[in-house]
């Protein structure tokens, strides 16, 4: 699944980040790797989501949510 | 030891770097709760003991590459050999982010100090760090420090003196998965972070190269990395080919050997990890609603204006009081010198009436700009990039872009700049053109005006009215922009929410303080000048001094605008002339037609009932007055401004398309607005 399907307050776990482009090594620097967990703080109808990664709260867009592969915590 | 110090602090956005910059140089730059909001190093300095410490705040980077403007900017400063000492800013409540950017700094090669900024929102949210152990698993010395209550500045100075020369202690074992490394070096000894035997291995060879091309290279595993990571710049700068040994590009690797070992340090480093940030979560949870969020935030907006124009017009009262008084006084003393008519024309009507005018906005300017800080210093900001990222997404913009928007109200300069945050450079261009459109501070005084003389009790709203027309016409233009430009991009939000906080008194005052003084210098410089430039050009004419207005320099100047000016319901030439004075700063509006129209006291309700005759008897109504409210909102902006986007855009051309642009945006909608009303009524 991705990032953009995840539910309020439910964790998560990196499985791959797709997104390209300066956008993408912003990203990997924050931290947002292979298995880092995240957490869905808030998301809106149009697909903006607020998460919490390596105790940092981000907004994201949709685009770049969609382009967040992520597994339940377990997985 | 070095009796001068080149002292660099660096760190990650919104970290508390201009905090801490001000804290030692008393220096009073804009602080604000969200990243991004120095975009420009700034340098200062001071003593300490026996040391001149040369201060030079960077704008917030989250990591060393050179694919942003601000990375390669501050990447460029500390490489270069004038800087003695790195101190890198943390925001200790968010260690494990921070610390990304620092081992980058450590394997850069220079002193490096950590202060670990927010200490006591750490305490505050019963986290605790394990300071001895931190510095033995980093390698360099670690500070505490609070920017804010000014706590640990001594001791971090004092570390930065003795610790100019770089020397290194440390031993450290990593664990890569387990796997215990079998790398014959031993580099633990040297280096906070030890890749995988894979790329040791590689960092190896291209330090081999590197140094039988440049036997004197400084710090070759720095530069081995960025190979390993194809940096555009790097590779280029060396013209080596490691196309055997680096066949692929290792950045990700090495990120995420890093971000395992920062694991590792947070693991024993951090206690407490799952801190109580209820408060933001909650506050959060009614300011970013998926529903509530974008309603409340038209009321705040909604509500900070009201309190603009209401509050701000009653404390306006009591100034144009004094400047009456103030007015009548000189006026007296002059006649009682025996001045020359000239000379009591020019001080009385010239400069008193046209820098007293602006004075009296003073408290509307005032309250705005109190208004502005509670936002930006509370945390709000970024939300509002979140809440607005639907809108801005159907125009073609990320909701980043709203900020330098919303910095708007307040100035276009600052607004302009904050444009640098906005990753694609189309982006940022169509940002740049739209922002002058949201009405700043200094078109206020003109609607305070204009609405109080031919709206009444609606005055109010008319005044409000224009920053919604102008939000309007930004986003319609942004909207038909992208859809000239015909590209399918996505522009994603991607933005950090910092934690709320309680406004902090002292940034506050600063921050209006700031502003405040801007208006003053504005009115002391500018707005003099314009008023008596405007007064000597409708008192001369090509015939030497005129007594008849109508034959002066200025009158023939706005006369041959008029034409120009007919279909938009401003066919006055004294309106033209006030247009064109303006360009200089748009309070000049409101100073020059005091000048022009010959009312001794426009801040006066004398003053302003007098206008209002005037204005009458030359058929110059409320729908013309609405009109000229909209062309001064949307027509060019102040030569600062257009200063701005020449140096933010680096193009002559496209600033100049950007003047054109906008003075023809505003004939266009004044004129629409004045012809469909003529027929309406």
């Amino acid at each position: 699944m991705t990032l953009f399907e995840g539910d309020i307050n439910q964790e998560y776990r990196i499985d791959q980040v797709e997104v390209e482009g300066n956008v993408g090594r912003r990203l990997q620097s924050l931290g947002l790797i292979h298995d880092t967990f995240i957490k869905v703080v808030n998301k809106k109808k149009n697909g903006a989501i607020i998460f919490k990664a390596r105790g940092t709260r981000l907004a994201v867009g949709k685009d770049i949510a969609k382009k967040i592969l992520v597994c339940t915590k377990e997985c | 030891m070095k009796e001068e110090l080149q002292v660099a602090f660096i760190g990650n956005p919104n970290c508390g770097k201009t905090t801490l910059f001000n804290a030692y140089t008393g220096a009073k730059l804009k602080v604000a709760n969200w990243p991004g909001v120095t975009v420009e190093k700034k340098e200062g300095a001071f003593k300490y003991h026996s040391h001149l410490f040369k201060l030079v705040d960077l704008p917030g980077i989250y990591s060393l590459t050179s694919y942003t403007l601000e990375e390669k900017l501050s990447r460029e400063y500390i490489l270069d050999d004038t800087v003695d000492v790195i101190v890198d800013v943390a925001d200790a409540s968010c260690l494990e982010r921070n610390l990304f950017l620092t081992l980058q700094l450590i394997e850069l090669g220079k002193p490096v100090i950590l202060a670990l900024n927010m200490m006591d929102i750490v305490k505050e949210r019963g986290m605790e760090i394990d300071l001895h152990r931190l510095p033995e698993m980093l390698g360099i010395p670690v500070i505490p420090v609070s920017a804010r209550k000014k706590t640990g500045l001594d001791i971090l100075m004092h570390a930065v003196a003795h610790h100019q020369v770089k020397h290194m202690d440390s031993n450290l074992e990593h664990h890569h998965d387990g796997n215990v490394s079998n790398h014959k070096h031993s580099h633990h000894l040297e280096y906070a972070v030890v890749y995988s035997d894979e790329i040791e291995d590689k960092i190896d060879e291209i330090i081999d190269r590197l140094y039988m091309h440049d036997p004197d290279l400084k710090n070759p595993r720095w530069y081995a990395i960025k190979i390993l990571e194809q940096d555009p710049e790097i590779c280029e700068q060396f013209q080596i080919d490691f196309s055997d040994v680096v066949p692929r590009s290792y950045e990700t690797d090495i990120i995420n050997q890093k971000y395992d070992f920062i694991e590792e340090i947070i693991d024993e480093v951090l206690v407490n990890k799952e801190e109580k940030a209820a408060k933001t979560e909650k506050i959060d949870h009614y300011l970013t609603h998926r529903v509530l969020g974008l309603p409340i935030f038209l009321g705040i907006m909604a509500l900070v204006f009201f309190l603009t124009f209401t509050i701000g017009d009653w404390l306006k009262g009591y100034f144009e009081v004094g400047i009456t008084g103030i007015s009548d006084g000189v006026l007296a003393l002059l006649q009682h010198l025996h001045a020359n008519d000239m000379v009591i024309s020019l001080v009385v009507d010239g400069i008193i009436s046209g820098v007293g005018g602006i004075l009296t906005f003073l408290p509307n300017i005032f309250i705005l700009f109190l208004a502005l800080a509670f936002l930006e210093d509370s945390g709000y900001m970024s939300r509002v990039a979140y809440i607005m990222d639907g809108i801005m997404g159907k125009i073609g913009l990320s909701g980043r872009a709203f900020i330098p928007m919303l910095l708007g109200f307040g100035c276009s300069v600052p607004a302009v700049m904050a444009t640098r945050a906005l990753e694609d450079s189309n982006d940022r261009r169509k940002t740049i053109l739209v922002t002058p459109f949201m009405s700043c501070s200094a078109r206020l005084p003109v609607y305070v005006l204009f609405s109080d003389m031919f709206f009444g009790n609606y005055a109010v709203i008319a005044a409000f009215s224009m920053y919604v027309i102008g939000l309007v016409i930004a986003i319609l233009i942004a909207f038909i922009m992208t859809k000239l430009q015909k590209k399918s991009e996505t522009h994603s939000l991607l933005i950090e929410l910092p934690e709320y906080k309680t406004p902090n008194l002292h940034t506050i005052v600063i921050y209006v303080w700031d502003k405040i003084k801007d208006y003053l210098t504005k009115a002391g410089t500018t707005i003099f000048v314009a008023s008596i430039i405007i007064w000597f050009i409708l008192n001369v004419g090509p015939h030497g001094i005129v007594t008849d207005i109508t034959e002066s320099f200025g009158a023939g100047i706005g006369k041959f605008l008029v034409p120009i000016l007919v279909p938009t319901g401003l066919g006055l030439w004294q309106i033209a002339l006030a247009l064109i004075s303006g360009l200089a700063a748009k309070e000049v509006v409101v100073s020059s037609i005091g000048v022009l129209f010959g009312i001794g006291n426009i801040a006066s309700t004398n003053g302003r009932s007098a206008l209002l005759e005037v204005l009458s008897n030359a058929d110059f109504t409320a729908v013309n007055a609405y009109s000229m409210m909209i062309f001064v909102l949307l027509y060019t902006p102040c030569v600062a401004t257009i200063a701005t986007i020449k140096r933010e855009m680096k193009s002559v051309r496209w600033t100049v398309f950007a003047i054109v642009f906008q003075v023809a945006v505003a004939w266009l909608v004044s004129t629409l607005f004045f012809q469909i009303a003529q027929i309406l009524m």
